[in-house]
């Protein structure tokens, strides 16, 4: 036993050290991209991928109908070279360009129809983007017409999001996917997916180990623009620390996940980094339906809560000041996010609401996912919502834990507080409501009240919400703002911070941007 | 100290302190110097409150600070003193060390004697129970145990007694193994006494040295083990500034070391304190057996 003691005792610090475990690529000067990152790859089947490297994976390989341009609101042409929609944002008609899939045959309106159906009736996570879908028709070769059940303005903001990247039908199907009604139990082709690819994009699968690598090989038949890389390799780099010194070193030519306070210690001078806003958002949930909370967690209750937050603070302790403060669950330079005041901190007043509300010493438990998404730690940020929940008189007690035992806890109803974030899949305002808003039925809805609906449905949101998909432009905005104030007095969803995003990529690449819909373009990127 | 002159406490309890003046004189300098630093913790663990250094929890500065006169080992990501922090560590880690190390002992010595002295049945249930504790790697079945349990520092230590117990369980068995064949023992026996009594009075007094020695060394061990526990989140919750969960809000940001390095420093300094200690006292003993 004993005379490993003292070896033993240094893997304390050692610990620590073990994040150092960069894999070795050489990157400069070739003509592979070498991107490092943790990757969170759920699948790599469009229709079941749902994870941040999907985002960039399946737009390098699969193309959707339109896009969305690099001002990150107006959508253009992808797939599709034009489109009709009609008075009331029923009914969809997409015109195909003569784009062809990487095995030389041409997309067409089947491809589109069979994709879209398959998305529908797997049931699985993106299959929300497809929700309202009555009808998927190929009026010709090249047209392709959609019918939802009832208005849907943001249908063709749906439509850029890279789930709906389009497959080519017969080489899936021949490979055991299904688009039918039985999809969701008899489609086998999920690891088929893993292996191979089937779409029209710049890039094409070549190889995927999971925690180790993802590897493209460019499309060589590609219709469109052929992309400057050869060969694009993400490989799995876990945190920033270690991903800013495979940057340094040249091992990598682009890092992903760099956190601004970790940018700002990298001091090579062949390493570029910018640091843009971004459309995530980090935030606190309040659970009425948890155990006991009931007649605790009321409006009046959850709104001093909301007051008892110090928001420049908790941006400065979360990201060192590199991020926005956000109003409602709606990102900022979303449709109708223009109209809304972020919340201030004020004690006295939160203190007289606890106060009024007769919960002068309330005690509250908060279970949150032990992780640092975004650069942001989720036990920094949590302690500083205690601190400033202490400061009115209110006692919260953190428990950090796995993902598993969260999923888990939060269902059983076992905490009245939780901590979470969200990134856009396309842009548009709908996707938060349809996530976030009061409405009966609705995810966050059901998160909250867990089954005990009456204590936080808010009936003037399915309206407004209605009333936002039935317009467009101005109007509809109106309503998002109005949807937006109304799910800040709901006080169920309090935003604390949208971190900053940092582009991190060695001087001689260029190219590197942030979509709202699509994470990181690679077919964009080159070497100088 | 009392821990250690009631193990050497056999029958003759006036030559007890003889004995523990001649047992610290034989002890080498560098378990001197690791009892020394063992003191200075228990001393910090129970007049840190007295202290004139920072609240441990209050945000006291800017974030991040780099040592500098005011915070001498630096502020963290939420503006706490480090210094300050890694001090008040010790009001965790220490008393858990003592507590799980306790039990530990107890309950593992309590079965180990009793599968060594009335063997058969006893021995075999007991000690396959051991073997299939001790057949898992530690560290594996403590999480296991604490993520079963979930996180807390009072379940991480109930995972560390089920993960240490069986050392001391084949420590007692193989020590009482022997001394019950001493002819004192059979003469207790001859002499009518029950097996129990001959057990507690015959045979426990004479089997403490190796369990003693290897408590003594386990309680760095058991203080590593909680900081790796709540490394990986299973131990201590925020914001208790325990050594382990300090280290891994160290670790992400490893450009600002200094968070990780008082923790981390502290830690070493413990378990270096009792390798040093047990190794002095297994020098100690042993000569004075040869």
């Amino acid at each position: 036993m004993k005379h490993f003691r003292l070896k033993k005792g240094l893997t304390a610090l050692l610990l620590a050290g073990a994040a150092f475990n960069a894999a070795p690529v050489a990157a400069q000067n070739s003509d592979t991209l070498v991107i490092a990152r943790s990757m969170d790859v759920n699948s790599l089947d469009p229709a079941r991928a749902f994870c941040d490297t999907c985002q960039f994976y399946l737009t390098a390989v699969y193309e959707t109908l339109v896009t969305l341009d690099a001002d990150n609101k107006t959508l253009k042409p992808n797939l599709a070279e034009s489109w009709d929609v009609n008075e009331n944002f029923t009914e969809f008609t997409f015109h195909l360009k003569d784009a062809t899939f990487a095995d030389g045959s041409p997309v067409e309106a089947s491809d589109v129809v069979w994709t879209f159906e398959r998305l529908k009736n797997l049931k699985a996570s993106p299959s929300f983007l497809m929700d309202g879908l009555t009808s998927a028709e190929a009026v010709d070769a090249k047209t392709v017409k959609f019918t939802v059940d009832a208005p849907n303005s943001e249908f063709l903001n749906k439509v850029s999001a890279p789930y709906t990247g389009i497959i080519n039908a017969e080489v899936a199907e021949a490979n055991g996917a299904i688009a039918g009604d039985t999809a969701a139990e008899a489609d086998k082709s999920e690891p088929w997916f893993l292996a191979n690819s089937a779409g029209s994009g710049p890039f094409m699968l070549a190889s995927y180990s999971p925690e180790a690598e993802l590897r493209l090989a460019r499309n060589d038949s590609y219709w469109g623009t052929e992309p400057a890389f050869s060969e694009v390799v993400v490989t799995q780099i876990q945190d920033a620390v270690s991903q800013a010194q495979a940057l340094e070193t040249g091992q990598v030519d682009i890092a992903m996940q760099i956190d601004p306070d970790t940018a700002q210690s990298i001091r090579s001078g062949d390493v570029t980094t910018e640091v843009v806003p971004s459309y995530n958002f980090l935030y606190i949930g309040f659970i009425p339906g948890a155990k006991d909370m009931a007649d605790v967690l009321t409006p009046e209750v959850r709104q001093a809560l909301a007051l008892a937050i110090d928001y420049d603070g908790m941006l400065d302790f979360t990201v060192g000041g590199n991020g926005a403060k956000q109003a409602a669950p709606i990102p900022n330079g979303f449709p109708g996010t223009a109209g809304l005041t972020p919340r201030a901190q004020d004690i006295e007043k939160a203190k007289q609401m606890l106060a009024d509300a007769g919960q002068s010493d309330l005690k509250l438990v908060a279970g949150y996912p032990n992780d640092n998404v975004y650069g942001v730690d989720f036990n920094i940020m949590m302690q500083k919502v205690q601190q400033d929940f202490a400061a009115v008189g209110v006692e919260l007690e953190l428990k950090p834990l796995t993902w598993a035992v969260w999923r888990d806890e939060l269902g059983a109803g076992e905490w009245p507080v939780t901590a979470i974030y969200y990134a856009p899949d396309y842009y548009g305002s709908g996707q938060y409501v349809a996530y976030f808003g009061m409405i009966d039925g609705f995810p966050w809805t059901n998160r909250a009240s867990l089954g005990k609906g009456e204590l936080v449905v808010n009936p003037a949101e399915a309206d407004l919400y209605a009333k936002a998909l039935a317009s467009s432009g101005a109007a509809s905005e109106e309503a998002y703002t109005e949807i937006g104030q109304a799910m800040m007095d709901d006080a169920i969803i309090l935003p604390l911070v949208s971190p900053n995003l940092v582009l991190a990529y060695r001087n001689d690449i260029e190219g590197v941007r942030y979509s709202a819909c699509c994470n990181l373009p690679l077919a964009e990127i080159s070497r100088k | 100290m009392a821990e250690l002159s009631n193990a050497l406490g056999t029958a003759a309890s006036r030559t007890r302190f003889v004995g523990l003046r001649r047992l610290v004189r034989r002890l080498p300098p560098t378990a001197k110097v690791g009892a020394a630093i063992l003191l200075f913790w228990i001393v910090t663990v129970l007049t840190i409150h007295f202290w004139p250094v920072a609240d441990p929890l209050a945000m006291v500065g800017r974030r991040l600070q780099p040592p500098s006169g005011d915070h001498w080992l630096g502020t963290d990501a939420l503006g706490r003193d480090v210094f300050s922090r890694t001090l008040h560590g010790s009001v965790w880690s220490i008393p858990i060390a003592i507590v799980v190390v306790a039990f530990a002992v107890a309950i593992g010595s309590a079965l180990g004697a009793v599968a060594g002295f009335f063997g058969g049945w006893w021995d075999a249930v007991i000690m396959r129970l051991v073997d299939v504790t001790v057949s898992f790697p530690p560290i594996l079945l403590a999480m296991a145990v604490a993520a079963m349990l979930g996180p807390g520092l009072a379940n991480a230590s109930i995972a560390m007694v089920i993960v240490w117990w069986p050392i001391y369980a084949r420590l007692m068995r193989a020590q009482v193994l022997e001394v019950r064949e001493r002819e004192h023992v059979e003469a207790a026996v001859a002499g009518g006494a029950g097996r129990v009594r001959v057990l507690v009075v015959h045979v426990l007094p004479l089997c403490w040295t190796p369990t003693l020695i290897n408590a003594t060394m386990d309680f760095g061990q058991v203080v590593l083990l909680a900081a790796s526990l709540s490394f990986i989140g299973l131990g201590a919750t925020p914001p208790s500034p325990e050594w382990g969960s300090m280290i891994s809000e160290g670790a992400t940001r490893f450009y600002n070391w200094w968070i990780a390095f008082g923790p981390g420093m502290a830690i070493l300094s413990v378990v270096l304190a009792t390798s040093f200690l047990g190794d002095g006292l297994r020098d100690a003993f042993d000569r004075r057996a040869g």
